[in-house]
C-alpha cells in the first residue's frame, strides 16, 4: 500500500513536501518502521482498523457541532487512522520555537495592557492594537500576579515545502482541541498500541497535569483548596463535547454564565446547597461575551460584574480577557523585530508570510497580489471571515478592494502555504492530503517556562490540494505522534505525585434543574413508548376490521394517547371517511414528529438535550446509551410512515431506555444528582399513571370493553403479570385500581412513587427550610400520599346508570393530578429559582431646551 | 464662576430586581480651570458593593451593584464646581498652525497613544460617506486649525436642526447627516466624524451646561440634562472645546464629567438588572449657579 502511495505522488508530480517520503520517493527514516506495519497490515486491514478507531471514538460520545446544518448537532468525530509524525529532532526545533515564541508573545501581551512602551517606540504600529477590537481598554492594567499572563497558547502550524515549520495562526483566546487530542490518543492507543509502543511514540497526559497544577495555582485567596470552573458556552456549541471532556476528566465543574453570579465583588456557583465562592475560572467563552455590562451588551453566555471582580482581584480568569488582541495576523510581521528588542533573540519558528495593510507599501503589495494571498480581518470573527483571493470573481476582488482601501490597518494579507501532505486512509485508499497541526502550550508558572505538549491535534484537508483546513468547513482530525525518547526531566515529572485536591462535588442548580427535566422526559418518553406500542398493536390487528369506527376500545385508546401526549387532534374533527387513513397520518404524527409538542419524537429529543446538557455527571457508558437512542431517533424519522418499521424502533427504545436507567442506578452515587434525576422521573410517572387510568378506566362502557381495556392499563403499566400472581381471578376494576393507585409493595403504584419522590426530596440540601417542618413541596406531597391511602376503590368504581363515565374516580384521579403537578411546581421553585433573566439599560442623553 | 450639579437617576420595576450592577459617569473631573470642591452621592437602595474607579481615558467612575430585591432604583450625584475661563480662550484661531500639520505630526510616534487613539473610528463615530467632503469646507487647504473648527463648528449649528427625540442610541451617524436632525449627542458625534475623517484627533466631552432662564421668568429647576460637546486637540494649546449645539467656543458655562471616544465610552448610567422585564427611567439635572 506505501509503494502505491509513493508511485501516486511521483505519478501526479505532487510538489508538496511530504511527510512520510522524500523528493526522490525514498521513505524518510522515522516513517521507516511505521510503514512497514501498515504494509504488513495491508489496505483492507487498515479499513478495518478505521472502522474501529471510528467505533471507538463514537462508543465514547466524541462528537463535533456544526453550526448552520441541521443534521450537524453532535456529529461523530472523524479520526483518520494514520497520525502526522515528528521526529525527535524536527520536535525539540519545534518545541523551543513554541517555547519561545510564548515567551514573546507574553511578553507583548503585557506591554499592551501596562506601558504600552512598544507601541510608543513604534515596534508595534498604533493602528494596529488601537484598532483592533480585541483591545480591551476596561482591561488596561489588571495583571495577575508573576511573569505569566498568558496561560495557554495555541500555535497552528504547517510545514512548507522547504520542509521548515511555518506558524499559520496564533490562538490566544481560548485554544480549542485539547480534549479532542485527548480523545483521539485514547482510541489510537486501544486500535493501535503495538505501534504506538514500538515507536516510542511520546505520552501526551503529563500536559493535562500541568495544566491542572498551573490553573489551580493561581487560586489568589484559596490556596488549599480552590475551586476551578470551567465556563463553557452551552450544548449548541461547536466544541461542548470537549468542554464536558476535559471538566469531567480534570475535576473542574463545567459551568454556563448564567450558573455563576457576581456579589460583594466575588464570583459565586449557583448550587443547590447554595451560593459557592469559585476561585479560578477557565473559559471556552470568547472574550467579548463575558460580561454584558463592560462589553457586549446583548450576551447572555457571560457573567454581569466578571470584569469588576477581576479588577478587584477576586477572581482568575485564563486565559485574561483581552488575550485575543494577539490573535491577529498583522502582527505577524513585527515579530522578529520584536523577538530580537524583547528577547535578544532571533525569531525561531516564522510565521507564513504576512503583510499588514496598514502601512503603504505592504498594502499595495496586497492589492497588487489579492488573487495569490489570504486575507485576514485582523480580528478574527464569523462576520470577517479570511478570504482567498484566487477564488473571488472580479466584481468581488474590487469589492475586497474597496474595503481594504477604505479600511487598510484591519486587514493583512498572508501567503497561501502549500502545507505538506500525510498520507491519509480515504475510501479504501492511501492519499496525500495537505496537513496543519495545533500545538497546545500552558504556563508552568512554578517552574517559570511554558511546556509544550508533545503531540496535538493535526487535521487534513477533506478535499484534495485544499489548504485551508478547519473543522467547521469540515477537516479529518490526526493523532500527533512525537517520536521519542522523552527527555529525562519529563521522566522525573512523572516521579512526582500529582496533588488531586479533594474539591467537595457541587452541583450547579442549572445542571440540577436538567437532571430533573432528564428525568421527567426519560419516563415521559418510556410511558409514552408503552402506550403507542399498545395503540400501534390495536391498529395492526383491526386493520381488516371494516366496523372499527364503532369499535370503542380502539376510540379510547386514541383518546387516551391523546390525553397523554397532549398531540392528538380531537378525534370528533378528524374526518370520518377516510378514518383509517387519517388516524394512521395521526399515529405516525404523535411518534415521529419532533416538531409537534408532546410526540414521541419531541419527548425523545428533550431527553437527549438535557441528557448531553449533563453530559459531565453521566457515565462514558451513559453517554454511550444516550447516543444510541439518538440513532435510534434518526432511524425512526428515516423509517416515515412505515408502521411495521416504526414499532420496531419502539421496542428499541424502551431496550435502550431501560438500560440507561440501569446503567445510572448502578453507577450514580446516591448524591444531589441521582435524587433529582428520580424525582423528575417519579413525578412524571406518577401523573402519567393518573392520566391514563383516567382516560381508560373512567369510561361508562360495555363489560367486555372495561375488561379489554383494563388489561391494557396493566399492560402500559407492566402489571398484568403481577395482577395474575395477586388476585388469580379475572380483571376487576377495584382490584386493578388498588394495584396500580395503593398498593406501596407494588413499584409501579402512585402511592409507591410518591413515597419515593418524597424520600429522595428528603436527601436534598435542605437550607431551604427551617429545621422540624416540611417543605411546602413534601407537605403537597403528604396530601396527595394521603389521599391516595385513604380512597376507597371500590366507592371510587361506583357507576350511575346514565352517567357518561365514573365520575368520582375522574375527579379523584384529577386532583390526584393537580396535587403532584403543584408539589413539581413547589419543588421546581425551590431549588431552580433562578429564572429571572437580564436586562440592560443605558440612559439618554437629552439637551436642554434652549 | 461656581456651579451647584444635581443628577438625579430613577428607575422603576414593574416586577421586584433581585440584582443589578451599575456603571455611572456623572463625576466631574478636575482640571486646571475646573474645580470640584464638592461631591457626594446618594444611591438607594444602598449598593451591596461600590466603588471608585478610573478608566483607561482617566475619568473617574462608580461600580455598585445592589444584592436585595428592590422595585425602585435612585442615583443621585451632587457636587460643587468651580471654573474659570480657559486658556485656548486667550489664543486667537487665525494665529494656529495650518491643519495639515497638525495632522502629519499626529501620524508620527511624536505624538503619544493618548491623543492619537481619538483620531481613529469608534463604534458610534464612523467615516460615512460624504463627511470628508463636509469637512474640507471648512478646512481649506493652508487654514489656521482653530479658525477651520470654528467655520465647522458653525456650519453644524446652522444646518442641523435640533430635534429631541428624533434620534436615540442606535441611530447612525449616517441618519443624522442625511435627516440633519438630532441632538446635542449626535451634534457632538457629527463634528468628531468631520474632523477625524481628516485625521484630526477629536472626542468627545459629557458633562453640563447652564441653562440661563428665560427674561422675567425662574429658573426651572430639573428642565435640564446631560450635556454633550467636542474637543479638538491642537498641539501648542491642547484639547480645546467646542459646542456646536450652541455654536460656541466652549468658555466658563459647561461643566466636564467625562472624555470619550464617544457616547459608548462615558454612558452616565449604565446597567443590568435582573427582573421581569420593562423599565421606567426618569433623569433629571440641575445646574445652579452659586454665589462666592
Amino acid at each position: 500500500m506505501i509503494n502505491g502511495y509513493l508511485s501516486e505522488r511521483l505519478k501526479n508530480k505532487v510538489t508538496f513536501f511530504d511527510e512520510l517520503a522524500a523528493p526522490d520517493g525514498t521513505i524518510r527514516e522515522h516513517w521507516k518502521k511505521l510503514s512497514q506495519s501498515y504494509e504488513a497490515l495491508g489496505l483492507q486491514k487498515m479499513e478495518e482498523l478505521k472502522g474501529e478507531v471510528s467505533r471507538e471514538l463514537r462508543e465514547n460520545g466524541v462528537t463535533y457541532n456544526i453550526y448552520g446544518d441541521p443534521d450537524g448537532i453532535n456529529r461523530p468525530w472523524q479520526l483518520d487512522p494514520i497520525p502526522m509524525i515528528f521526529n525527535h529532532d524536527d520536535w525539540q526545533l519545534m518545541e523551543k520555537g513554541l517555547i519561545q515564541r510564548a515567551e514573546l508573545l507574553n511578553l507583548i501581551l503585557t506591554d499592551i495592557y501596562s506601558e504600552r512602551k512598544l507601541i510608543s517606540k513604534g515596534l508595534i504600529p498604533f493602528e494596529l492594537i488601537f484598532n483592533h477590537k480585541g483591545f480591551f481598554r476596561q482591561a488596561d492594567k489588571i495583571k495577575i500576579d508573576g511573569e505569566y499572563q498568558l496561560i495557554q497558547y495555541s500555535a497552528d502550524l504547517a510545514r512548507g515545502p522547504n520542509g521548515k515549520m511555518w506558524v499559520l495562526h496564533d490562538r490566544t483566546d481560548a485554544p480549542s482541541g485539547a480534549g479532542y487530542t485527548l480523545e483521539n490518543r485514547a482510541a489510537m492507543t486501544r486500535v493501535f498500541p503495538d505501534m504506538i509502543r514500538e515507536n516510542e511514540v511520546r505520552k501526551i497526559s503529563a500536559y493535562y497535569q500541568r495544566l491542572k497544577t498551573t490553573l489551580t495555582k493561581l487560586s489568589i485567596h484559596n490556596k488549599e483548596n480552590p475551586r476551578v470552573v470551567l465556563l463553557s458556552p452551552g450544548a449548541a456549541n461547536e466544541t461542548y463535547f470537549e468542554h464536558a471532556y476535559l471538566a469531567s476528566s480534570m475535576g473542574f465543574t463545567l459551568v454556563l454564565g448564567q450558573d455563576l453570579t457576581v456579589s460583594d465583588g466575588y464570583v459565586w456557583l449557583k448550587t443547590l446547597r447554595g451560593l459557592e465562592k469559585v476561585d479560578v475560572i477557565v473559559r471556552r467563552v470568547d472574550d467579548v461575551f463575558c460580561d454584558p455590562l463592560e462589553f457586549m451588551g446583548s450576551s447572555q453566555l457571560g457573567v454581569v460584574g466578571l470584569m469588576e471582580s477581576i479588577r478587584q482581584k477576586k477572581v482568575i480568569v485564563i486565559n485574561p480577557l483581552g488575550s485575543r488582541i494577539l490573535e491577529n495576523p498583522g502582527l505577524m510581521p513585527f515579530l522578529p523585530l520584536l523577538s530580537r528588542h524583547l528577547l535578544g533573540e532571533e525569531l525561531i519558528l516564522p510565521s507564513v508570510a504576512s503583510w499588514w495593510c496598514g502601512q503603504k507599501k505592504e498594502k499595495q503589495y496586497v492589492l497588487d497580489n489579492l488573487s495569490t494571498l489570504v486575507i485576514r480581518s485582523i480580528y478574527r470573527s464569523n462576520e470577517n471571515p479570511s478570504v482567498y483571493g484566487g477564488e473571488l470573481s472580479k466584481k468581488e476582488l474590487e469589492q475586497l478592494k474597496d474595503k481594504i482601501n477604505a479600511h487598510p490597518y484591519l486587514y493583512a494579507g498572508q501567503e497561501m502555504i502549500n502545507s505538506s501532505t500525510t498520507p491519509s486512509l480515504i475510501d479504501n485508499n492511501l492519499e496525500a492530503r495537505n496537513s496543519v497541526f495545533r500545538s497546545y502550550i500552558v504556563a508552568d508558572t512554578e517552574k517559570g517556562s511554558y511546556y509544550v505538549m508533545p503531540g496535538g491535534l493535526s487535521r487534513s484537508s477533506s478535499i484534495q490540494g485544499v489548504f485551508i483546513i478547519s473543522n467547521q468547513s469540515g477537516g479529518i482530525s490526526k493523532d500527533t505522534w512525537v517520536l521519542g525518547p522523552a527527555p529525562a526531566e519529563t521522566n522525573g515529572a512523572k516521579a512526582a505525585p500529582i496533588i488531586l485536591q479533594q474539591v467537595k462535588n457541587v452541583l450547579p442548580s442549572r445542571t440540577g434543574e436538567s437532571l430533573f427535566w432528564l428525568g421527567r422526559y426519560l419516563d415521559r418518553t418510556v410511558n409514552t413508548v408503552r402506550l403507542l406500542r399498545i395503540v400501534f398493536r390495536m391498529y395492526n390487528e383491526r386493520l381488516n376490521d371494516p366496523n372499527e369506527e364503532s369499535d370503542q376500545t380502539s376510540i379510547i385508546l386514541f383518546k387516551s394517547l391523546g390525553m397523554l401526549t397532549g398531540a392528538i387532534s380531537d378525534l370528533s374533527l378528524i374526518d370520518k371517511k377516510d378514518l383509517k387513513k387519517n388516524l394512521e397520518k395521526e399515529l405516525i404524527s404523535v411518534t415521529t414528529d419532533s416538531s409537534k409538542q408532546g410526540s414521541l419524537a419531541h419527548s425523545l429529543q428533550l431527553f437527549l438535550s438535557n441528557g448531553y446538557a449533563v453530559r459531565d455527571r453521566l457515565s462514558l457508558d451513559t453517554w454511550r446509551i444516550l447516543d444510541s437512542i439518538q440513532e435510534e431517533l434518526e432511524l425512526m424519522k428515516a423509517n416515515g410512515n412505515d408502521l411495521q418499521k416504526t414499532y420496531h424502533n419502539l421496542d428499541q427504545f424502551i431496550i435502550k431506555m431501560m438500560a440507561f436507567v440501569g446503567l445510572n442506578s448502578n453507577n450514580m452515587t446516591r448524591a444531589s444528582s441521582w435524587r433529582l434525576l428520580n424525582i423528575g422521573r417519579f413525578i412524571e410517572s406518577s401523573i402519567n399513571t393518573c392520566t391514563i387510568l383516567n382516560a381508560m378506566l373512567s369510561n361508562n362502557v360495555k363489560l367486555d370493553v372495561d375488561r379489554q381495556l383494563m388489561e391494557l392499563a396493566l399492560v402500559c403499566n407492566e402489571s398484568l403479570i403481577t395482577y395474575r400472581y395477586l388476585y388469580r381471578s379475572t380483571l376487576q376494576l377495584p382490584e386493578v385500581l388498588n394495584l396500580l393507585l395503593v398498593y406501596e409493595n407494588n413499584p409501579k403504584s402512585v402511592a409507591f412513587l410518591i413515597d419515593k419522590i418524597d424520600e429522595n426530596l428528603a436527601h436534598l440540601p435542605s437550607n431551604h427550610t427551617d429545621e422540624g417542618s416540611l417543605s411546602p413541596a413534601r407537605k403537597k406531597l403528604l396530601e396527595a400520599l394521603t389521599m391516595v391511602r385513604l380512597c376507597d376503590v371500590n366507592y371510587l368504581v361506583t357507576l350511575q346508570k346514565d352517567d357518561p363515565s365514573k365520575k368520582e374516580l375522574s375527579n379523584f384521579l384529577e386532583q390526584l393530578i393537580a396535587k403532584l403537578s403543584q408539589s413539581s411546581t413547589l419543588i421546581y421553585e425551590t431549588f431552580f429559582s433562578h429564572t429571572q433573566s437580564q436586562f440592560s439599560f443605558v440612559n439618554r442623553n437629552t439637551m436642554p431646551e434652549v | 464662576m461656581k456651579f451647584q450639579i444635581t443628577h438625579n437617576t430613577r428607575y422603576e420595576y414593574p416586577l421586584p430586581a433581585s440584582l443589578c450592577h451599575n456603571i455611572v459617569y456623572q463625576v466631574p473631573g478636575v482640571y486646571d480651570f475646573q474645580q470640584v470642591h464638592k461631591f457626594g452621592w446618594q444611591i438607594t437602595p444602598e449598593p451591596n458593593y461600590l466603588a471608585n474607579r478610573k478608566d483607561f481615558f482617566d475619568n473617574d467612575y462608580i461600580y455598585f451593584s445592589v444584592q436585595k430585591s428592590h422595585q425602585k432604583l435612585n442615583v443621585e450625584i451632587k457636587s460643587e464646581v468651580e471654573i474659570i475661563k480657559p486658556v485656548w480662550t486667550d489664543f486667537l484661531p487665525q494665529n494656529t498652525k495650518p491643519w495639515e500639520e497638525v495632522v502629519a505630526w499626529l501620524h508620527t510616534i511624536e505624538a503619544s497613544n493618548e491623543i492619537r487613539q481619538f483620531y481613529l473610528e469608534s463604534k458610534h463615530i464612523t467615516f460615512i460617506d460624504g463627511i470628508r467632503e463636509y469637512a474640507l469646507t471648512s478646512f481649506t487647504p493652508g487654514r489656521p486649525i482653530m479658525q477651520a473648527m470654528l467655520d465647522l463648528n458653525e456650519r453644524i449649528n446652522k444646518d442641523f436642526k435640533f430635534t429631541p427625540g428624533f434620534t436615540d442610541n442606535s441611530t447612525p451617524l449616517a441618519d443624522v447627516f442625511t435627516y440633519k436632525k438630532g441632538v446635542c449627542q449626535d451634534f457632538a458625534h457629527f463634528a468628531i466624524a468631520c474632523v477625524r475623517s481628516i485625521g484630526l484627533a477629536g472626542r468627545y466631552v459629557s458633562g453640563y451646561i447652564e441653562t440661563l432662564p428665560p427674561p422675567g421668568k425662574p429658573r426651572l429647576v430639573g428642565a435640564d440634562a446631560s450635556h454633550a460637546w467636542m474637543a479638538l486637540y491642537i498641539p501648542e494649546i491642547g484639547w480645546v472645546e467646542f459646542d456646536a449645539t450652541n455654536n460656541l467656543l466652549v468658555n466658563d458655562r459647561h461643566i466636564r464629567v467625562a472624555n470619550g471616544r464617544d457616547f459608548a465610552d462615558v454612558v452616565p448610567l449604565k446597567g443590568i438588572v435582573y427582573s421581569g422585564g420593562g423599565q421606567k427611567m426618569i433623569v433629571s439635572v440641575d445646574v445652579k449657579r452659586i454665589e462666592g
